[in-house]
């Protein structure tokens, strides 16, 4: 498929991108631009490959041994695939929340100063960074006096949001999240989809979701795969209202899926 | 799994829109046959037919919000419902002014003052217009609904003749000035009516496209 051209400016320019495991193609030719301090979803039936793509990021897949890559990836304008590339810097610019709430089974102070003392950050810089991250994160005013105690006993929503408070704590500059609400209720639901929308001022978002509503409420790009290629990728508002590809319908519409 | 129960219901609401603008097509033929032949009885059969319409937008307001609420449609579905809703609307005020016309009949002192040949003319138009508007919707026939919104113009130009006509005929005749100012109204209802089928046709484009079209 084409390069597809977006105005904005593009902070992940993705370039016939093809991904194997092996046998298996399940990225075919994937480019995509993905707009900086934007919102961006991907959204498509069961493997389709919008959770491998999003892998494909940060690199996550080279995890993988049987998974094999092709094509490029730039971000700052340096394809990360290039094997000059420091992986572990590139997770930390580039965040990633998955669909389970995974906390350290630590305090919830320590959860998120881990990263930040890993990268070796000043100890006296730590308290600023946790404090603004639990603000950053709308987690702030329900833990802060109880630092001290396990995330573990956080709700399922509040052990989300502190690992997007742990994702910030090392500064990224994009934050992928892989269907961040699936394990949640409505109203948690309602306080990470606020908070990603409030998070895209100063981060570039990348989404995963199977909810459509979600992609059509807090997204500001959709992109649709099926069978590992992006079938339509546009506007969000243009894709729920008026998609070009029959296929695009038909899925957003319940027609198949 | 494909949502069996929700096409049937957009189906459904489809073919409530339709029939609706069946009724209509009668309501208008009615009136407009009633007030030519001065028909009382025809008149007032045609009033009561107003609320078998008013029934429909309810069934069909019912049906969208019940839809938009419990199946959250997108794309070509939410254009249909968005579609309907403003149609069912229209069609509602054409058959309000259709009635108007049928209400008219009564106050039409002995005779017309003049040959109603192009105020049928008006009639005929506006209800091709709707019949053709309702066939766009139907099958989302894109250029048909383009084609028929254009008819609009010659409504539009039989409407200021006559006015012209009328006005002209009042300044003259000053013991014409009741039953032309009926006439001033009934076109007026026509033109209206013509108008209304335009927004069908804009609200067909709209279903079938996306695109928002200003079509008069």
């Amino acid at each position: 498929m084409e390069n597809i051209k977006n105005e904005n400016e593009v902070e992940i320019q993705v370039k016939d991108l093809d991904l194997w495991y092996g046998e298996n193609h399940a990225l075919k030719e994937v480019s995509i631009g993905i707009s900086k301090n934007g919102v961006t979803a991907f959204i498509g039936p069961s493997g389709c490959g919008k959770s491998t793509f999003l892998r494909c990021l940060n690199r996550m897949n080279d995890l993988i041994k049987s998974c094999r890559i092709e094509g490029q990836i730039f971000e700052r304008s340096k394809n990360i695939y290039e094997n000059d590339v420091d992986v572990v810097e590139l997770r930390k610019r580039v965040g990633m929340v998955f669909q389970k709430p995974n906390p350290f089974p630590m305090s919830i102070y320590d959860n998120i100063a881990y990263g930040p003392r890993i990268h070796g950050v000043d100890k006296k810089e730590i308290d600023g960074i946790v404090k603004q991250a639990l603000h950053s994160s709308a987690l702030w005013d329900e833990v802060s006096d109880r630092l001290d105690s396990s995330a573990l006993d956080l709700s399922g929503g509040q052990q989300q949001r502190l690992c997007i408070a742990r994702t910030l704590a090392v500064k990224p500059d994009i934050i992928l999240f892989d269907e961040p609400c699936s394990a949640l209720d409505p109203i948690s639901t309602n306080k990470i989809e606020e908070l990603i929308m409030d998070l895209k001022k100063d981060y570039t978002i990348v989404i995963v979701t199977h909810n459509m509503q979600q992609a059509a409420r807090i997204s500001d790009y959709t992109a649709f795969f099926l069978n590992g290629e992006i079938i339509e990728f546009g506007e969000t508002k243009q894709i729920f209202e008026n998609p070009q590809e029959k296929g695009t319908e038909d899925y957003i519409t319940g027609r198949f899926g | 799994m494909v949502r069996e129960k929700y096409i049937q219901e957009l189906s459904l609401l489809k073919n409530n829109i339709i029939q609706m603008g069946e009724l209509s097509q009668k309501i208008l033929q009615d009136s407009m046959d009633a007030f030519v032949e001065l028909d009382l009885e025809l008149a007032n059969e045609t009033i009561k037919m107003d609320d078998l319409i008013d029934d429909k937008e309810m069934a069909v307001e019912i049906s969208t919000s019940r839809l938009l609420a419990l199946q959250q449609p997108m794309a070509g579905d939410l254009r249909l419902i968005m579609a309907c809703i403003r149609i069912a609307i229209d069609l509602e005020r054409m058959s309000d002014l259709a009635v108007d016309i049928a209400e008219l009949t009564e106050k039409i002192d002995g005779g017309h003052i003049k040959p109603l040949d192009n105020m049928d003319r008006m009639a005929e138009i506006g209800g091709d217009m709707l019949k053709n508007s309702i066939k766009a919707f139907e099958t989302a026939d894109v250029e048909l609904a383009k084609s028929t919104a254009q008819e609009d113009e010659k409504v539009d130009k039989l409407f200021y003749e006559l006015w012209m006509e009328l006005m002209d005929m009042m300044a003259k005749d000053p013991s014409t000035i009741s039953n032309a100012s009926h006439l001033l109204f009934l076109i007026r209802y026509l033109e209206r009516i013509a108008d209304h089928a335009s927004n069908i046709c804009e609200s067909v484009i709209y279903m079938a496209t996306g695109e928002r079209l200003e079509l008069n």
